[in-house]
C-alpha cells in the first residue's frame, strides 16, 4: 500500500512523566505493525522528523502548564483532524491536579525562590481549552485499550469507550472486593479498561480511567462513609479527580 | 513553532542557545513546574511511593524505591531479606528497561544513521531483535516483581501486597537465560561505534552504601567520600532564570552521574572495554555495559531467592520512629536522594528529591562547551548535530529534573 495515503499521525507530550509513550513502545513488534499502517510525522520523543501538519490524528501526552503549552494546544487543535489526549495528564489533569492555582503560587516560592518568575499557570486537562474527540486514560494507559481504540480509529470509526466500570474486570480478574474487605475503593465508579491491574497488585483503585458514564457517585460516597473518614474520601477523589469537572464539556 | 525548539528523543523539553560568535552553549529547560515536593505535603505516608513514581515513566520503579526507603527510614522499619531482594531484582529490571530504551530509541539512530528507533528493523534487523527481546526480559523483571512496567502497584511500605511466584521466577531466570546473546550482542554493537572526539574534567560521582563516592575523570582511583545524610549540604541546586530545572553540583564541582560514573567508582572496566571516562559519549558504552551487569545480577538475585522461603510479611513500623528519613537508590541515570519529614498521623510536612539528571545539567552545559572549543572545522549545522548528540548521550531526563 502507497505509505503516503496512510493517515497522518502526531505525538505530542506537555508536561508530564511520558510513562504512556513508555508503555506505548512496550507494545514492541505490535507498535511495528501499527506504524506500518500510519504515516507518523512529528513525535518529539521518537524522531527528528517534523511535519508542521495538518494531520489526521494528533494524540497528546500530558497536562498543559504553561502559556506555551496552552497555545500550541490551541495550534494543534486546528491542525487536527482528530484530537486524542493520551492517560489521565492530559484526559483528566491527573496527578499535576493535585495541586490548586493558589498552592502552586505558594509552592513557587518555596521551591524555587522569592525571585523565581514562574512559567506554569494551572494543571488543567486538555478539554479545559480545546473540544478533545477523545480521551484514551489511564495512569499509565492500558496497551491492549489503546491498540483497540487506534484498530477502531484505522477502520474509519469513532472508538467507543467501556461501558462497564473496573469492578467487572476486576471480578474477572479473581480479585477479593477492596470494599467488602472494609477498605475504600474508586472501582465501582470508574470506567473499565484497565483490566482491574492497581487492584490486582494490592494498590486501591484512584479512579484514573475516569468516571464511567451514569457513575453513581453519591451512591459510593454513601458507602465509602461507613468504611472510613471524609479526609481520606477527599484523598482518594483528588488523586486523579480534581479536575475532573474541567474535563467535561 | 511546532515543537522546532525542543531537542528531540531526550526526556522532556529542553534546548540549546548556541551564541556563535562568543562560542557560548546554554541549556534551557522548558518543562512546566510540577511541583511535587509541594503536592505530596498535606498527603499521607502511603500515598508518597505511589505519587513519585509519576515523576518520570522511564525511571518510575527508582522513585518508587527510593520513596519506600525514605518511609521506612522516618518510620523505623527494617525491610526483611525477601524484600530487600526483590527490590535489588527490580532496580535491575528498571536498569535494563531504560537503559535499552535510551540506547535503541533515543541515543543509537545517531550513531547509526537512522532517525526514529523502529528503523533498525530495517537497517540491522538482529541488533533491532535484540532490544526487543531487552525490553520485553527487563519489563517482564519489573511486572513480575512490582506489578507494572510503568508505575508499580505491588509494593509497599515496609514489603510487598503481593510476591511472585516461585514459577514467576523459574519462568523469569529462562527467560534471562535466553537474552544472554542478546546482552553480548548489544555490548559488542556499542563498543564497535565511532564516539565522537571530547576530553572534559568532571567528576564521576555514584552511591555506595550509605556514601557518596567520587572520582576524577582523569584518575578513577582516588576517592572522595562523603555521607549519604550530608546531601543535601553536600549537593548544592542554583535556579537559573532560563531554566524550570534546578542546576546541582556537588562540592563546587561539575558532576557526572549514571552508568559511566558508576562504572568509574565501582570498578575498573577500562582495560576490557576500552572505556574513556573523559569523554562523556562513552556513557552509551557505559550503558550497555550496565545492561550486561545487571542482567547478571538479576540471575545472581533469582538464585538467592529460589534457595529461601519467601517471607510475604509485611514489616511494621516501630514504636518510636523518628518520622525523618531520606532514602536513596542508584537510578538508571545516577543517584537518587529522597527525604520525607511525617507528623505523627503519618501525614507528610516537608519532602525533598534531588534527581540524577538535577546533578547532570550544570555538567551537560561544562561538557557541551567543551566540544565547542575542542572541534574544529565543523560547519555550524554539524556542530549543532554533535551538541544535540552529546545532550542524548547523557540521557538526561528533564521531567525528572523538573519534580
Amino acid at each position: 500500500m502507497d505509505k503516503s495515503s496512510n493517515p497522518k499521525i502526531a505525538i505530542y507530550d506537555f508536561t508530564d512523566c511520558e510513562g504512556c509513550q513508555v508503555e506505548m513502545v512496550s507494545l514492541r513488534e505490535k507498535l511495528l505493525i501499527l506504524e506500518s499502517r500510519v504515516d507518523i510525522v512529528n513525535w518529539r520523543l521518537g524522531q527528528e522528523k517534523k511535519e508542521q501538519g495538518p494531520f489526521d490524528i494528533v494524540f497528546i501526552e500530558g497536562t498543559p502548564i504553561t502559556q506555551e503549552e496552552i497555545d500550541l494546544l490551541k495550534v494543534l487543535r486546528e491542525k487536527s483532524k482528530f484530537l486524542i489526549g493520551l492517560g489521565t495528564c492530559a484526559t483528566l489533569g491527573g496527578i499535576p491536579a493535585i495541586i490548586s492555582q493558589t498552592e502552586r503560587k505558594k509552592w513557587y516560592k518555596k521551591i524555587y525562590n522569592e525571585n523565581y518568575k514562574p512559567r506554569g499557570i494551572d494543571a488543567l486537562p486538555l478539554a479545559a481549552y480545546v473540544k478533545v474527540d477523545f480521551l484514551i486514560h489511564g495512569c499509565p494507559i492500558n496497551n491492549e485499550e489503546l491498540v483497540r481504540i487506534i484498530e477502531e480509529l484505522l477502520a474509519g470509526k469513532k472508538p467507543s469507550y467501556q461501558s462497564y466500570s473496573v469492578c467487572f474486570e476486576c471480578k474477572q480478574a479473581n480479585n477479593p472486593c477492596r470494599i467488602i474487605d472494609g477498605k475504600p475503593c474508586l472501582g465501582p465508579i470508574t470506567q473499565g479498561g484497565c483490566g482491574g491491574i492497581c487492584i490486582s497488585g494490592g494498590s486501591p483503585c484512584y479512579g484514573c480511567f475516569g468516571l464511567r458514564e451514569e457513575a453513581n457517585v453519591e451512591g459510593l460516597i454513601r458507602i465509602l462513609e461507613e468504611i472510613t473518614d471524609k479526609k481520606e474520601i477527599e484523598r482518594y477523589f483528588t488523586m486523579f479527580l480534581s479536575r475532573e469537572k474541567n474535563a467535561q464539556r | 513553532m511546532l515543537n522546532d525548539e525542543f531537542i528531540a528523543k531526550i526526556e522532556g523539553h529542553g534546548s540549546l542557545t548556541i551564541d556563535w560568535k562568543k562560542n557560548k552553549v546554554r541549556l534551557n529547560i522548558f518543562e512546566g513546574e510540577r511541583l511535587f515536593e509541594g503536592m505530596l505535603v498535606g498527603r499521607t505516608a502511603e500515598e508518597m511511593h505511589w505519587i513519585t513514581p509519576r515523576i518520570c515513566g522511564v525511571c518510575p520503579t527508582a522513585h518508587n524505591l527510593a520513596s519506600l526507603s525514605a518511609l521506612e527510614h522516618a518510620l523505623g522499619i527494617k525491610p526483611n531479606q525477601t524484600t530487600i531482594l526483590l527490590r535489588d531484582l527490580a532496580q535491575c529490571g528498571q536498569m535494563i528497561q531504560s537503559h535499552a530504551l535510551h540506547l535503541f530509541f533515543l541515543s543509537l539512530p545517531d550513531y547509526l544513521g537512522i532517525d526514529r528507533g523502529t528503523e533498525l528493523a530495517k537497517k540491522n534487523p538482529e541488533a533491532f531483535k535484540n532490544a526487543l527481546a531487552l525490553k520485553e526480559v527487563s519489563d517482564e523483571i519489573v511486572r513480575i516483581v512490582a506489578g507494572r512496567i510503568v508505575h508499580p502497584t505491588r509494593t509497599c511500605i515496609g514489603g510487598f501486597h503481593k510476591l511472585p511466584s516461585k514459577t514467576d521466577l523459574k519462568n523469569l531466570l529462562k527467560k534471562l537465560e535466553k537474552t544472554e546473546s542478546a546482552v553480548q550482542k548489544t555490548v559488542e554493537l556499542c563498543a564497535g561505534l565511532d564516539y565522537p572526539e571530547l576530553k572534559v574534567n568532571l567528576k564521576l560521582v555514584a552511591q555506595m552504601n550509605n556514601k557518596i563516592v567520587a572520582v576524577s575523570s582523569n584518575n578513577i582511583f582516588g576517592k572522595m567520600e562523603s555521607l549519604v545524610k550530608n546531601y543535601k549540604k553536600d549537593i548544592k541546586e542554583e535556579i537559573k532564570n532560563y531554566s524550570t530545572a534546578k542546576f546541582g553540583k556537588y562540592k563546587g564541582n561539575e558532576i557526572l552521574v549514571g552508568s559511566l560514573a558508576r562504572l568509574a567508582v565501582y570498578g575498573d572496566f577500562k582495560e576490557k572495554y576500552d572505556l574513556d571516562f573523559e569523554n562523556p559519549f562513552h556513557n552509551n558504552l557505559a550503558q550497555a555495559i550496565e545492561i550486561e551487569v545487571y542482567h547478571q545480577n538479576a540471575q545472581g538475585i533469582i538464585g538467592k531467592l529460589f534457595d529461601m522461603e519467601l517471607e510475604p510479611k509485611i514489616v511494621k513500623p516501630t514504636k518510636n520512629p523518628s518520622f525523618q528519613g531520606i532514602g536513596t537508590i542508584e537510578a538508571p541515570r545516577g543517584g537518587l536522594y529522597h527525604e520525607v519529614h511525617l507528623d505523627k498521623d503519618k501525614t507528610i510536612n516537608y519532602v525533598n528529591i534531588i534527581t540524577p539528571t538535577v546533578q547532570n545539567l550544570t555538567s551537560i552545559e561544562k561538557s557541551a562547551q567543551a566540544l565547542l572549543d575542542q572541534t574544529k572545522n565543523r560547519s555550524q549545522k554539524e556542530m549543532e548535530r554533535l551538541l544535540v548528540m552529546l545532550v542524548r548521550a547523557y540521557d538526561p531526563c528533564i521531567t525528572c529534573s523538573v519534580h
